[in-house]
This record gives C-alpha cells, structure tokens and sequence, in this order.
C-alpha cells in the first residue's frame, strides 16, 4: 500500500492505495464517486474521462498512485461549471443522450472541447469526439449539443471563470505528474509472481484432441545438409539437440521412450509467457519422416498452445546429402490468441519455422563434424533466432491489434 | 480486469531510476505515461513486480529547441507537442502527428518516450521520427549514470515491442532536427477509424538545402521499413515535386526485400507511401 | 404553449442524473460487507473437464459445480423437433465454449477475486471444436450435445412446389449471403448484486436487466426458491439491445453464492468478459434463390437459411427464435406469389446467441435487398424500380403476406419513393458519370423494409418459448397532492420511458409530467412483465397507463361531479381538473377529498379509490408494422478498401409519435449500430473455436467520424390497433443500414464487376473482391487468347 494525497473535486484526501488500483476504481470504491463509470478498462472507450489538473485522461489506466499531488476534477465536481452547465442544457434539447452510461465521459471530452477549441466545426467536433464510444444515440445528439454551446460561447462570450483545477495547465510531461514527489517503496520490493498466492501445481496442459482440426498456423521449410540420410536420422533422434533448435525451447527432463517434457520461454516485449508442457515423438524409421507433437500452457495467462513439427528426410546428391522438410503448425488458445488475428500470421510464423530449421541445420553441421551445405550463419543472427525473438513474432500475430490500438501512445 | 499486484516507485533523478532498472532480481517496468502500459497491466498480459514511474524526473520533461533542431525529454507528452508547449521546430509536421495519435485523453499522458520505448510497430513516432531523421538519446549503460548513447531511431526499435536499451538503460530524450524552409513532407496513415492502430503508413522527407531525402514505409507488423536515402525511389532525381518521379515500382521492391507477400497488404503500404509523396508534392 | 402530451418533444425526465453523474448503474450499487466475484473461465471452445487444481489455502474461496445445487438453465422451445440443450451454470463434465464458467471465486475485492482465479488450474482434456455452422451442420461433425447425434437445434420448412417457377422465370438470380457474428456491446456490461435479506426471506437481486421479472422466473426455477422469496431490481441500465434480455448464467451463480454465503455479492462483467464469453448475435448464411420476370416483378423467392446458433439455448428466447424468424419475415415488404424456405439452427462452440436490435430483420433485409439489386442489374433496371413493383400497396391496408404476417397499415411504395428523391438519385448518376477528381467510386444504395413490433401472445406462443406475452399491465395512482405514479414491468434503459409514458399520461389526465413518476424495473413495485424488447414497451406499457389513466379519470370524474354537485355525465377531465358545466375541480383536490377528507366523498365512489392497475392488449396482437426506407451515397476508394459514407437518408413511419425527439434518437442510434453491422463489427473465431477479438481495439464500434450527419423524413400513419395509432419504433434504425451500405458499395463497384454479399465489408474484403474479378478477367482473356 501507498499513502497518497490529492485534491478530488476540490477537497483534500488522503488515502491509502495499492499501486495496482486505477483512478477509477480509487474514486468509485474509495471515494463512493460513481459518475466515472468503466465502459472497456483499456482505454478505447473514454467512459472513465475526467480531469487530470484540468485536462481530461482516462481513469482507467491512470493509477491512482500516480496522481499523487494531482487536483482531479470529476463530473460530480462539475455541478456548479457554467460551461458544464451549457452543455447539460445542449445535450438534453439535442437528446445528446440515452441511457447516459457514456454520459460523463462524453460531457467532460465534450466541455474540452468547446474550452479549448472555440471555433471547431462539425468536422473537428467529430475528431475531437472520438476518443468517447457510444452505442445509443449515433453521436448526432452529441455533435449537436456540442456545436449550440460553441456558438453560444462564440455569440455570448465564453462563461465565468471556471473552478480552481478545471482548467488545464502549462507544464510539459503527462497531466498529474506536475507535482509528483519521490514516492519510494516501502519496505522490500517483493517478487510478485511468488507471492501472488500459490503458484499453480505443475498444471497438465491441456491435452490435444485426437484428429483436432488442422492448427491456426501451418509453415513449410526445407533445407538441405551435406550428410547421408542415416547421419541426418540419428540427429533427429537426438530429441534434446532438436529442442534446442527451437528458439527459447529446453527440456526439463531427460527424455525418455518417445516422451519429453520441456518448456519454452516467450517474450515479447514486457509480455512473458512460460509454456510449459510435453510431447510425443513418432518416428518411422523406414520412410526416415516422424512427428513430434506437444502442448503447452502458461498458468500466468491461462493460455496453452499446441503443435506439431513434422519433419521427413529425402535423398539428394546420390546419397551424399539430404534434403529435410519441416512442417510446422501450432494453434494458440486462451487469452493470449484472443484478439484479431492479422494478415500476416503466415508471414511471421514461417520466420519461426526458418529460424528452427536454420538452427537445425547448423546443429547438425556442427554435431556431424562436416562442412556445412551453406555458409554458416552469423553468430549474431544465430543469437538472435536462439533468443526468441522470432517465437513472438507468432503471438505478436495473434495480439497484433491489441498493441497496435492500445499500446503504442 | 484488474492487474496483479506490482510495485511502484516514482524517482527524482534519473540516477535513482537507474538503480531501480539495474535491479536484476526483479522484473521491472518503466512507466511513462503509461497508455499503452495500462492496458496491457490491466489485462494482466504484462505482469512486472516493479513499476518505475519516470514522470516525476523534471530532466525528463524538458523541450529545448537551438539552432539545428530540438531535444525533446522523453516523457514529453504528445498533447505538448500537439498544442505547441513543446516549440516546433519541423514547420508543422511534429504537431499534425501527435493530433493524430489515440485521442485526446490519451495524448494528455501519453509520451514521446514510452511511445518509442514500446516499440509498436504501428505507432506513429516510429515511422514519423525515422523519416525526420531524428535520434534516441539514451542513458546509462557500462559507464553508468552518465552515460550516453545516441541511436537513429530506426535502430532504437530492434524488433515488436523491443527497443535497443540494455539492463540498465532509459531513453532519456529524442533529438528532432529542424527542417529547412524548403523542405517538403508528406504523412499518410491508414486507419480503419480515428484513432485506431494504424494499418499502414507512409511518410517521405525532401530536404534539398540539407541534402535530405527519406522514405518510409510503416504499421508493417515488424519494424518498419525505412529508407536514409530515397532518392532511387525517386529516379535519382527528387525534387519539389517529388511525385512526379515517384516509382513505385522501387517501392513494390522494398516491399519484396522485406518479405511482404499478402496481395492487401502490399496494395495498402505503397498506397500509403504514394499518398504521402502526393501530399509532399503538394504543398 | 408547449404539448406535453403525446406528439410532445419533451425534454427528458431522466437526464438530468446521468449528466450530473448521479445514475445508479448496476457497478454503483454499494451495500455493507459486499464482496467480489470473479470467474474461473474456459481458455478452450470444446473439452472434457478432467479436473479443476484448487490450492488449498483457497479452497473456501472458490466454488464449483459439485459444490452447488443449482439446476441448469432450459430455453426450451415448443417448436417440433427442437433438441433441448442443458446450460449448466458452473460447467459440468464438459465446457463448449471459451469462457465458459468453470469455477467462481469470491474476495473483498475484484482484484483478488482475479488473483485467485488466477490461482486455480484446469485440466482440460481438448475435444475438437465446432467453429463453423456450415461445418457443423455436415454428418461427422464434433458433437456438443452427444444425445442429439447432430448439432442441430432446430429445422423449420415453409415449403413450396417452386420447380414451375424455376422453369419458366425469365430472370433467376442466386446468392450466397452471409452476416457476420456480432457483439452487442452496450457500454456497460452486464452485472449482479444480490443478497439475502433475513428479515423479509427474500433474495434481493440487482441486475443490469431488460426484464427483470423474467430473470425472477428463471432465477425461481435455477435455485427453486418460491417467486415470492426473490425480488429483481434493474436499476440504471447502460443500455441493453437485447445482450440484457437473457438470465444469465453469472446471474444465477452469484445469486446461489449470496444465499449460501450471507453476504452481498457482486459480479460486474468486464470488457474482456463480455467480448469472449457474453452473448453473440447475428450470425446467418443465406443462400437465396429470386425469380423474376423481364420487369423485375418477383415471381418466387427459394431459400435455405443457417443461423449459428451458439453452444446452448439461450433463456428465455431460445436457440431458435432467430432461424424461425428468418423464414417468417424474410418476404419483407414484398408481395410475391410463391415462397420456400428451409432453416437451420445450428449449435456450435461458441457463445450461445440472442436477439439483437432487429433481431433476425437485419439478416434478412440483407439477404433480401442485396438480392433485389441483383436482380435489378440482371434485368438492367433501378433498384427502386424493381422494388416498387414489388412492395405491398397502400390500397392493399391491412395485408396478410405470404407468411399470414398482418401488415397493419402504411404506404411502403411512398416512403421508398420519398428516400429516393431525398437522396437525389438522378444527381448522383450524374456525378458518378463525371467521376471523382480523388478517383473514388461513388454508388447509391437503398434498402427498404418492415419491422414487427410489440408482437403478442398469438405469434409468441406458437413459438412455445419461456415466455410468452400477455396483457401488459399498469397500475397508476394519484398521490394525495395530485401528483400521478405509474408503476410499469418493463424497464427502461435509454429509451426514455420515464418521460413518454407520462406524455401518455398527461395525454390522458392532463397532470403536468413533472408530477408524474414512472416507477419500473422491480419486480417488488411492479406487475408482471416480459420486459423490454421487441420494441413494444410504447404500444404496450403505454396502452396499459392509458387504460390505467381512463380508469382513474372515471373514478375521478365521479368524485369530481359529486363536488362540484353536477351529473357524472356532464363532466370531462383535463389539463388535471374535472371540468363541469359551471366550474372545476382539480385532481389535487379530488385526491385529497379521497385520502384525507373521505367524509366529502360520494357514497357511490369507487372504493378502488384512486389507485388501479389495468391489464392491455392491442385490438389485434400480431404486432405493429413499423417500416422505413433507408438510402445513402458512399465513396469507395478501392486502392485501399475504405468506405465513407456521404449522405444517409432515412424515411420512416412508425405511426403516431408519442416524443418524436426520442423517437428520432432511436432511429439515429440504431442506424449507428447498422453502420457497425455494415462496416465495422465482427467477431472472428479460429477454427479452435477461440474468439479472436477481446477489446474494442480489435471489436472497432463506429464513432462519431464513422457516422454521418444522418437525415430523418418521417411519415406517420396510425396503426388501426393501438391507442393513440403508435407503433414499435425502437429497432428499425439497425435493421436497413448493411443492406443499404452494401447496395451502395456494389453500385460503386458495379462497373468493375465486383460484388460484395457479405457484412462486415472491411477493407481486405473489397479490395479482395476487386482483385478477384481481375484476376478472373485475367483468366478468361488468357483463356480467350488460348
């Protein structure tokens, strides 16, 4: 918990917070003030608008710990705001509302605007509206109220002096960072992971159906090694040497008959998720082609992925090299795979698959001794492939949309 | 749709933020304006056990024009740079982009750092600084607190959400150079709605008295694609009206070296970048 | 002087606390020692539950379905061959769908209650999943319901003999159709609070509802508890579009949770939660045959229908509700002589569906009117022209169509004729023949339709659903001051009721609505209801308070003429007073004569007094007959797939208008949520069944740059059957807005060849569409030159 001291509506509070507490949820639970409603709890929606130092923000992913200092103005603070009060007449004879969930958000943007934009037209109106959704009223009510209190703003002269902390200020950096103090922890910084209950028991993955439809994602590689078939063969029955092709991958136990249990790291960014998991080797040694087909899931975000690496092996030079096919296809599910998937999934996902065969391929030049087929990679590259970076350009696929839309202010 | 619990420090100095980054026993996250940070926290995608809030390190909030350009603090927000508090030293070009990001509530708090930091390929800075021509500064690193380093910006972004700042590193400030009077720029962003992620981008530089000419091509789901010296795009010979040379058969094949294969995304990326060369030659 | 009465655009009662921040929305009920839920979800569409990990030091604080008594929910239909779904609150056994509930986990705060979600594992033994209806449909399909031995909710048949149609039609057009899932997305979320209050024995439950009586009904059946030890109250609802019309399975979890735990519990569905695991919608596959002759008069119309359908039946409305009104309304306006139409209700591993705004009309009008513009191309006609030919005529008022729908009254071929020249068709010929100096293409579209409204018991219980419609009831009473309280069972969640049904009122008694209260959404202050849907509660509630008011004004008026010492007969009543021949006396001195000074009243005075509730029905239950012709101009810019959409006109009759402002933001808020259908909203899901958008940044709603200046002409012919000639008006605006956008964008792409017949159309889908006839075109010259 942190203590923090700031000015809501006008009067000094001092409170304690966890730091993972939202404004939002700070002023709602804590503060009893309602009229800041959630509409998306990611930033898109704007029901959670208020005044930050004058300036609207969002309450959502504003935390509280963060506005220590700060004077915040929220729409029960606006009562008595003669342009707030124009706008409430404009927006009910323009039925700039229906079941008035949006309400406050809109009429905070809504009073921003005609503060701070005096001669915006219809077209600004609508740009500087739409960071507020709502679903009622098709915004025509809105963008009307909106447009009658400029005008009478530009017919009458702008209203009285409005409120202390309701207008915004001229320092630069984020709007309630102004007055920020240090603020240190208090008391030793605990490692969150450990101590946020009990981490789950080693959790059995969810297990693959049987004849499940074909995976989300499919790629095919092939590559060529200056080794005979049989060379080749025993490497990939060496199943840790193979695992370790995969970027991020490693076992967590010998590997025993046909069965491996392993995990693999992937990053993305601040993102980190842990699968792990096992898988089933097939081989078929007469036709040299096998499959190894596994699961995983990371307890972190509930989210499990699932694949198989198919993999046959092909004569090529009279005997003297071979030729290996890579099939890869894994499906992701939980709340990791659930937003847009994008174009470019293929795209990505085979950079995935190169990388894995590219591994594979200098891992068995280096275990076969021979000369590789082609120059040997760089170091750097190599490093890069083995760091994982590519794995999450697969997820990074997947959750595409949410980091481009939310996440890139 | 709350977050994990986590930690929270707010440093003065730049020194203290440091300390707390070098912290390797713990996960730790720097928050700047925290927009597109929240989101991920709330959903509980990204769950750090500390979070360095850098708004409160003044040296972090500053703008400084000179001669050649500007030094813009990282946690410089883009509503600063929209409504000018931050001075324009690009004729323009700085302010129409910040207006274009996210909505207003959103650039109130969101910064120019922790947009590049976050190293999302559909952001806006990302593109828009690397056709500027513009700099990281970063610091920190092997010769500690004082230490200094300065990247293009098309190096700062190493990859999806990875910026190039080792343990022990902050971006401090963006150093922006000023466009000459005759230079020519050209923006253009595809969106499904205001506001919305960027699908493509296109942004071209002409600069002639500085002998500058850029290209890129953005919102690619990967780093974007950018190009120092864009001249071949346009024949080896641009000019003030740079469109009429434009060969976007030079572009398709930027697009090919990048590995660009979707039919749709191919067609949205060059039209970005020809509407932006077409908004360059207009002015 | 301002009308308050009926055809009034007052001011709304209710807004004044919504702006200053004071509604009562479900997440702002606060009650002592309230706790939080949250929910342990399914990560995966289909899979056998082998185990749910609970840590120990937790185990009080989360609760499965073993731990539970609590009956699954059943939205039965009394359809023939309707396979009945069990839906089991907490999962047993298997899970169908992502997200749905497997355990619930309760703490001081949702943040904790997260954090212990977050603590319990599942092994979950995959099945392989259905993530597509026409998948599903096919033998050899997983199974969700084994017992079925397909996952066929439900096949429906209007059958036809149309081969000698088929024969002899000059024109025969065929098209696939389909509509993508959708999310309704009100801005606030669904959300309960309950408990139990041991001084009365009953379960007080707050929820953000529709319908709060129906969730009591469910709710009684759930938990078996008698209605009597359960009172709903709907507070402030952020609005609802039918996602609210349902008792969820959340609903009865937590309720369940706050009887066995004493204490209250609330659960507030966050974004993520209602995009993944909420209620879906819309989700039809159409593939539609239209006959004509040279004169694009239709001559049949033969169509096979697939509505996905979700995982399980919906409570109260069903699984089949959509695909059965698919084949009844399909025919639209239309007055055509022969018709087919096969349904199916499809279940898959999704969530289950419910009837959005225009329920299955959104569909069909799409189906329907791409359908029409395709055979006004074949027969190289205007779309308008085809369509006059074709729509019912005034002369033909009332209509029994080729489904028995009663088309109740209006004039179909005027209201599209108005749109037509609102639009100013021949002046966008025109441009399109100059072309754009930004080279986009410019098209028209118009799209024209019927929507049943405030449908009652005869069209309800054929379905044989849960629910089925009756007497609407009121009850009104006059305060001993002369104020008037209506108390209603509908609910209102932005629609504006509090402030229309006192127009109705003050219509009736003349007591100024500002002294009118309009008490509704609990099940303790109010009669029985269905709710709010269907756009009925005008034609319905306010017929119930007209027939509530009528009521008191003949109590009334005897007291009043007892007063004034005249003849009942002589006397009216208005503007709040009991006129007599010589003078008047106001309701407020009639009230206080009845509360406070009895010995003045009459001996024959209504012992009733003045309070009463009263029971309505519309002369005919069928339904009103609400219609619009909706048109528009878009530019296209196919380089890179975008729409923008010019001009949108919409000509609309929805009888009398009791608050024409309101009725206009209903016809503006639902053209909105068209404009999604037609553009913007969709909700993917792989083939694993997994949902592919969990925010708004990948479900896009329109804003306020997505949505034109919108254009309303309205027309206002009464319906013969209601008081006052209102008709329901509250769904239409989303029902023209995709067919519309869509007949535009192919006449914009008309001269390229490319056709769309799909919504959402999203840039990759037009520009794919354009690319696809060239690549075809590129086909056949190389296989001409060969």
């Amino acid at each position: 918990m942190k203590t923090i001291s700031l000015t809501v509506n006008g009067k000094a509070v001092t409170a304690a917070v966890e730091p993972r507490t939202h404004l939002a949820d700070f002023l709602r639970e804590g503060q009893l003030l309602t009229g800041t409603h959630l509409g998306c709890e990611h930033g898109v929606c704007g029901a959670c608008t208020l005044l930050i130092d004058g300036s609207p923000a969002r309450s959502c992913i504003t935390y509280a710990v963060a506005c220590d200092g700060a004077e915040i103005t929220t729409i029960e603070g606006l009562d008595e705001d003669a342009t707030m009060r124009r706008l409430r007449d404009a927006f009910s004879r323009e039925h700039g509302l229906q079941c008035g969930y949006c309400t406050p958000g809109m009429l905070i943007t809504a009073r921003d605007i005609v503060t701070r934009l005096p001669d915006a037209d219809d077209r600004r109106v609508r740009f500087e509206l739409s960071g507020n959704l709502c679903r009622c009223t098709g915004y025509v009510g809105i963008v009307r109220a909106v447009r009658r209190v400029i005008e009478e703003r530009q017919k009458n002269g702008s209203a009285a002096r409005p409120e202390a902390g309701t207008t915004p200020g001229t320092s630069l950096g984020p709007v309630g960072s102004g007055h920020a103090r240090t603020m240190p922890a208090n008391g030793p910084i605990k490692r969150q992971m450990a101590t946020a209950t009990t981490t789950a028991p080693a959790a059995e993955p969810t297990r693959s159906p049987s004849g499940q439809a074909k995976p989300g994602m499919e790629i095919r590689q092939s590559f060529t090694v200056n080794h005979p078939p049989d060379r080749v063969w025993a490497f990939f029955d060496q199943i840790d040497q193979v695992a370790a092709c995969m970027p991020g991958a490693s076992l967590t136990t010998p590997p025993r008959d046909d069965h491996v249990a392993g995990k693999i790291r992937i990053k993305l960014g601040p993102i980190s998720a842990d699968f792990a998991g096992d898988a089933d080797i097939e081989r078929d040694a007469a036709n040299k082609r096998g499959v190894i087909r596994g699961g995983g899931l990371d307890t972190r975000s509930r989210s499990s992925a699932r694949g198989e690496i198919r993999y046959a092996l092909f004569e090529e030079k009279g005997g003297t090299a071979t030729r290996v096919e890579v099939d890869v296809g894994f499906t992701l599910t939980g709340p990791l795979a659930q937003f847009s998937r994008s174009g470019i999934v293929n795209d990505l996902a085979s950079r995935l698959t190169a990388a894995f065969a590219q591994n594979l391929r200098v891992r068995m030049d280096r275990a076969a001794g021979g000369s590789p087929a082609e120059p040997e990679p760089s170091t750097e590259q190599t490093a890069e492939l083995n760091a994982g970076a590519l794995v999450l350009s697969v997820l990074w696929a997947r959750i595409k949309s949410l980091f481009g839309a939310l996440f890139r202010r | 749709m709350k977050p994990a619990q986590f930690d929270y420090e707010r440093p003065s100095s730049v020194a203290e933020a440091l300390d707390l980054l070098r912290r390797e026993d713990l996960f730790v996250k720097v928050l700047a304006g925290g927009q597109s940070l929240g989101p991920m926290l709330n959903l509980r995608l990204v769950q750090p056990d500390l979070l360095v809030d850098i708004t409160g390190i003044p040296e972090l909030k500053r703008a400084e024009p000179d001669s050649d350009g500007i030094t813009l603090g990282a946690c410089i927000t883009n509503a600063d740079i929209e409504d000018g508090r931050a001075p324009d030293v690009t004729g323009g070009v700085l302010p129409a982009i910040a207006r274009g990001i996210a909505y207003r509530a959103v650039r109130n708090r969101g910064t120019i750092g922790g947009s590049l930091s976050h190293a999302d390929p559909s952001a806006d800075w990302v593109s828009g600084l690397a056709a500027l021509g513009a700099e990281a500064i970063i610091r920190g690193g092997p010769q500690g607190d004082s230490g200094r380093r300065t990247l293009p910006i098309e190096d700062y972004m190493v990859g999806v959400f990875e910026a190039a700042l080792e343990p022990g590193e902050i971006l401090e400030a963006v150093r922006i150079p000023r466009l000459s009077a005759r230079a020519r720029w050209g923006y253009y962003k595809i969106c499904r709605k205001t506001g919305e992620f960027a699908h493509a981008i296109g942004a071209v530089l002409y600069d002639p008295e500085r002998s500058v000419c850029r290209a890129v091509i953005g919102a690619t789901e990967s780093t974007p694609l950018v190009v120092a010296d864009a001249a071949f795009l346009f024949g080896d010979r641009p000019s003030d009206n740079l469109a009429a040379t434009y060969d976007t058969a030079a572009a398709a094949r930027l697009l090919d070296r990048k590995g660009m294969t979707d039919p749709f995304e191919r067609q949205v990326h060059l039209a970005a970048l020809r509407r932006a060369v077409d908004r360059a030659s207009l002015q | 002087m301002t009308v308050k009465g009926v055809g009034g655009r007052l001011i709304r009662k209710e807004d004044d606390r919504y702006m200053r921040g004071r509604g009562q929305f479900i997440a702002d009920v606060r009650l002592a020692g309230m706790k939080d839920v949250a929910f342990v979800r399914s990560p995966v569409a289909h899979a056998q539950i082998r185990g749910i990990d609970i840590p120990d030091t937790l185990r009080h604080a989360v609760f499965t379905a073993g731990d539970t008594d609590i009956k699954p929910i059943r939205a039965v239909s009394g359809l023939a061959g309707f396979k009945v779904s069990e839906q089991p609150p907490l999962a047993t056994g298997k899970v169908r769908q992502v997200g749905e509930l497997v355990a619930m986990c309760l703490a001081g705060t949702r943040a904790e209650a997260e954090d212990i979600a977050a603590a319990v594992s599942l092994d979950l033994e995959e099945l392989p999943a259905v993530s597509d209806m026409l998948e599903g449909r096919k033998p050899g399909a997983p199974l969700l319901h084994e017992s079925w031995g397909d996952n066929i909710f439900l096949e429906t048949l209007v059958d036809a003999d149309l081969s000698a149609t088929a024969r002899t039609a000059p024109i025969r057009v065929t098209r696939e159709i389909r509509t993508a899932r959708q999310s309704m997305a009100p801005m606030e979320g669904k959300g309960v609070v309950a408990y139990w209050d041991s001084r009365l024995e009953q379960l007080t439950v707050y929820s953000s509802t529709q319908m709060p009586h129906i969730v009591r009904t469910g709710l009684s059946g759930c938990l078996g508890l008698d209605h009597g030890r359960i009172r709903v109250i709907a507070p402030d609802v952020g609005g609802g579009f039918g996602y609210k019309g349902i008792l969820s399975p959340e609903e009865v979890c937590v309720c369940w949770l706050a009887i066995k735990s004493g204490l209250p519990v609330r659960w507030i569905e966050d974004r993520r939660e209602h995009l993944i695991a909420g209620t879906n919608c819309r989700e039809h596959h159409y593939l539609i045959t239209g006959y004509a002759d040279r004169d694009g008069k239709l001559l049949g119309i033969d169509c096979e229908a697939t509505v996905d359908s979700g995982a399980y039946s919906a409570y109260p409305f069903s699984a089949c509700l959509e695909a059965a009104q698919v084949a009844s309304i399909l025919p639209g306006p239309y007055d055509f002589p022969a018709y087919r139409c096969k349904t199916y209700s499809v279940a898959t591993n999704k969530c289950p569906i419910l009837p959005y705004r225009g329920v299955a009309r959104t569909g069909v009008c799409f189906a329907m009117e791409l359908l029409i513009d395709a055979i006004a191309r074949e027969a190289g006609l205007e779309p308008h022209e085809v369509r006059l030919k074709n729509l019912v005529r005034p002369e033909q008022m009332p209509f029994d169509n080729i489904t028995k729908k009663h088309f109740d009254s209006g004039d179909y071929p005027e209201c599209l004729r108005r749109a037509v020249a609102a639009i100013d068709l021949p002046a966008v010929r025109d441009r399109q023949k100059r072309g754009e100096p930004d080279g986009r293409l410019i098209g028209v579209g118009v799209s024209i339709f019927c929507e049943q409204a405030a449908h009652g018991t005869s069209v309800y219980s054929g379905w044989g659903i849960p629910m089925v419609p009756g007497h609407e009831q009121a009850t009104a009473r006059v305060t001993p001051d002369g104020g008037l309280e209506l108390r209603v069972g509908i609910q209102s969640h932005g629609q504006g009721l509090e402030t229309t049904l006192a127009q109705v009122a003050h219509q009736v008694l003349g007591i100024d609505p500002e002294k009118i209260s309009v008490v509704h959404g609990d099940t303790g202050y109010t009669p029985y209801s269905t709710g709010t849907w269907g756009s009925r509660c005008m034609v319905m509630a306010g017929g119930a308070v007209t027939r509530a008011c009528q009521e008191i004004a003949r109590r009334a008026a005897r007291i009043g003429a007892w007063l004034m010492q005249t003849d009942e007969a002589k006397v009216t009543v208005r503007d709040g007073m009991v006129v007599g021949p010589s003078g008047s006396v106001t309701l407020g001195e009639i009230a206080k004569v009845w509360y406070l000074r009895p010995q003045d009243l009459p001996n024959d005075a209504d012992p009733g007094g003045l309070e009463t509730t009263a029971g309505y029905k519309p002369v005919r239950d069928s339904g009103t007959f609400s219609y619009a012709a909706h048109a528009t101009v878009v530019a296209v810019d196919t380089e890179i797939g975008a729409v923008e959409i010019l001009d949108y006109v919409i000509v609309e009759d929805g009888g009398v208008l009791v608050n024409p402002m309101i009725v206009d933001g209903q016809v503006y808020g639902g053209t909105a949520q068209g404009i999604g259908t037609a553009l913007y909203e969709e909700m993917p899901f792989d083939e694993a069944g997994q949902p592919l958008a969990s925010t708004f940044a990948d479900y896009l709603l329109p804003g306020p740059t997505e949505v034109p200046e919108l254009r309303i002409i309205h027309m206002e012919t009464p319906s013969p059957y209601t008081e006052f000639g209102v008709k329901g008006i509250g769904e239409g605006g989303a029902i023209g807005p995709p067919a519309a956008i869509a007949n535009a964008v192919n006449d914009a792409l008309r001269l390229l060849g490319a056709e769309l017949c799909v919504s959402p159309m999203t840039p990759r889908r037009i520009v794919d569409a354009i690319a696809a006839v060239k690549e075809s075109g590129a086909r056949r010259a190389a296989g001409d030159a060969a």
